[in-house]
């Protein structure tokens, strides 16, 4: 028999069950998959078992006691999904935050993002559930063309699920130089509309952040789907390592800097400094300090703000920032 | 393609004595010996593909319960709604028509038939509503959720975490913490009183920050959406004083502000346009890079062409609508390695930019 089929019958038959079903009884009814003596069946039972728990299907073992006999069982409670119970703008946050991500061509897991909002229209009504199925449908009907960016992104939130290592081919930007490397995928994080992936990379025994679009070739360990890799450190939050600005990248040590904004600023270049800066007004000015570890990440940032930013302090990077526009000026002269 | 659908749903009209006897008699035709008979497409396709068996029982799973929900739903629509082909419901419905519980009586069979093009379920065996939420489909969107925020973000994460079976909550906190998706654009009561006045269908006051004038100013706005674009959240909906729909970036929305009054809901149309912005028009602005710039800047998202490589490693690019400015940042963002080249407006807005902020280090 098909395994869909075999797991759908399991699933349909320990949900209509009223009392726990015991393992014989599993067997008889099962009698050409579960059907064999020993360890062969049980173990094919509990794969089953496995594979219906990640579609969400929960096949609970009970005890049982003086009254009733132990066996297998779905909880109807435990298997149906639940009303959300939230207020309208809550679902709305719900129904905007996953149709935008759908929306915007690449996001972790998202063909289960798309079911998730299919399975949503079930759990709560709204407006903007009809544009969100229609989003989640779209994305479904689409063939998972394999080599693609979405692809990619798919097989890396597979391998950050399971925890499986991963060999990156890895086109480095400064050093130009092609490597091949073994990395152990921590997460996913988005970043200026890119994703980038993070993890523990045993080329560099250090933790490092990898540009997906430089990802040349993606291989993930096939052996033990179900048995972890490894075990991400907890020494770096994602949340951290994703809003590291470049200036915040470790080349040097710490210098303290400081740039003058001049009125008048936006909100979004005020926050463009991070959530570490640190702002004091200058009259109408406002003052940024942060703490850089690669000034020239810095520079570049200050430089792309235009003439309205201007880098205080320190002196060499200051003097960096002016060469660099003497140096356009003349260009282009 | 077994042909055995097609010929159901043609002959489905003689069935005249109600579903039950119906399945009955289909039943006792169907021998229980369930060989692999039908053709198995599920090897052909890469694994989380639509053929991929586990993606079939996923799409079944929430197919028999929306069919349940909306009885004679035409078979078309239906398909629509499962993102596959018609023949391939239509096997889909062949499928489960072999799906049942022991003792695999008639009655313990599901049971969905085709009745003039529509989809009736006869028998449901209980599958009425879908499967809680699996960890990577409650984590994948309440990593969503987190990246636009609101006062209601942890209520729904919460609800999210909720709806997953309680045997995998463990796995959706972890995953949770691995995907980061993006800092909020704004203060969360400002995107809370936004989603309200988007579900209420609510006009707004916009304390906006428009990029060209560099100056405040309120603005009365129907909320449509939010969307996202390079990096940027937008709401999208329509101007009252500029009397047509319009991005507005989130993160130079000030202050919002409800109103009492409401509006008619955007067609379909409306919000797919949302999702799509402007096309680019006009002229594109060309930026020659230096060999390092043009790694970093062909890895970055965005609408950029690459005209030419140059002898030294380097490249021209053409940006695609975007402004003078923009070009003028984005270009300087390479410290050095890249300039605007042309057209010359262009250009010389790019060395005006240049001697200007020059002449603040003199």
């Amino acid at each position: 028999m098909q395994k869909a089929q075999r797991l759908l019958d399991l699933a349909a038959f320990l949900l209509r069950a009223a009392e726990p079903v015991s393992w014989r009884e599993i067997q008889e009814q099962f009698a050409d998959d579960y059907g064999g003596t020993g360890e062969a069946a049980i173990r094919k039972f509990e794969r089953d078992k496995a594979d219906l728990l990640e579609l969400a299907i929960p096949i609970r073992y009970e005890p049982g006691d003086e009254d009733l006999a132990a066996g297998y069982q779905i909880n109807r409670d435990e298997f149906y999904l639940p009303d959300l119970k939230l207020p309208p703008e809550d679902l709305a946050l719900l129904y905007l935050a996953g149709s935008a991500a759908l929306a915007s061509g690449a996001f972790p897991y998202s063909r289960d993002l798309a079911h998730a909002m299919n399975k949503l229209s079930f759990a709560a009504r709204a407006p903007g559930a009809s544009e969100a199925a229609a989003l989640a449908t779209h994305h479904l009907s689409r063939p998972d063309a394999a080599g693609t960016g979405t692809s990619l992104l798919e097989e890396l939130s597979r391998a950050v699920g399971t925890k499986k290592r991963v060999r990156l081919v890895y086109a480095g930007a400064e050093r130009r130089a092609r490597t091949e490397r073994d990395v152990d995928p921590y997460g996913l994080f988005q970043k200026g509309g890119a994703w980038f992936l993070t993890g523990w990379c045993h080329l560099r025994r250090a933790q490092r952040t990898f540009h997906l679009a430089r990802i040349e070739q993606l291989t993930v360990n096939q052996k033990a789907p179900r048995t972890p890799d490894f075990t991400p450190r907890k020494d770096l939050p994602l949340a951290e390592v994703a809003t590291r600005e470049t200036w915040e990248f470790t080349v040097h040590a710490p210098q303290r800097c400081r740039v003058r904004l001049e009125p008048p600023t936006s909100p979004e270049v005020l926050a463009s400094f991070g959530p570490r800066a640190r702002l004091t007004e200058d009259g109408a000015a406002t003052v940024v300090e942060v703490d850089a570890t690669n000034g020239e990440g810095l520079v570049r940032h200050v430089l792309s703000l235009g003439d309205r930013a201007e880098l205080l302090a320190p002196r060499p990077l200051r003097a960096r920032a002016r060469a660099i526009l003497a140096d356009l000026a003349r260009r282009v002269a | 393609m077994s042909p055995a659908p097609r010929k159901r749903a043609a002959s489905s009209t003689a069935a005249k004595a109600g579903p039950k006897s119906k399945a009955k008699s289909k039943a006792k035709s169907r021998p229980r010996t369930r060989a692999p008979t039908r053709p198995g497409p599920a090897k052909r396709e890469a694994e989380g593909g639509k053929n991929d068996p586990r993606e079939q029982l996923r799409r079944v799973l929430f197919l028999v319960p929306y069919a349940v929900q909306h009885p004679g739903i035409p078979v078309r629509e239906l398909a629509r709604r499962c993102g596959v082909t018609e023949s391939e419901l239509l096997a889909d419905l062949d499928f489960l028509m072999e799906v049942g519980s022991p003792p695999f009586a008639p009655d313990d069979f599901l049971d969905l038939y085709v009745e003039g093009d529509r989809v009736h379920v006869a028998l449901h065996q209980s599958f009425t509503r879908p499967p809680r939420f699996t960890e990577s489909e409650a984590a994948a969107l309440a990593a969503a959720v987190g990246a636009l925020g609101g006062e209601g973000k942890q209520r729904a994460i919460k609800a999210l975490r909720e709806s997953v079976p309680r045997d995998r909550r463990a796995s959706f906190d972890e995953l949770v913490e691995r995907i980061y998706a993006g800092a909020p654009p704004a203060r969360d009561s400002v995107m809370g009183r936004l989603q309200r006045a988007i579900a209420e269908r609510r006009a707004v006051e916009l304390t906006y920050l428009s990029a060209s004038s560099a100056t405040e100013a309120v603005r009365q706005v129907h909320p449509y959406t939010l969307a996202q674009r390079l990096g940027h959240w937008y709401l999208y909906g329509h101007d009252a004083s500029r009397a047509r729909p319009l991005a507005f970036r989130v993160d130079r929305i000030r202050d919002c502000a409800l109103t009492d009054q409401r509006f008619e809901a955007p067609s379909e149309g409306e919000l797919a346009k949302a999702r799509l912005f402007s096309e680019p028009t006009g002229e594109g602005i060309r930026v020659r890079l230096g060999s390092l710039a043009a790694e970093w800047a062909l890895a970055r998202p965005g609408a950029m062409e690459l005209v030419k490589r140059t002898d030294d490693g380097g490249a021209v690019v053409e940006l695609k609508g975007v402004s003078e400015e923009w070009a003028t940042r984005f270009a300087l963002s390479f410290g050095g390695g890249a300039e605007v080249i042309a057209p010359a407006a262009a250009a010389r807005a790019f060395a005006d930019a240049v001697r200007k902020t020059l002449s603040r280090y003199q």
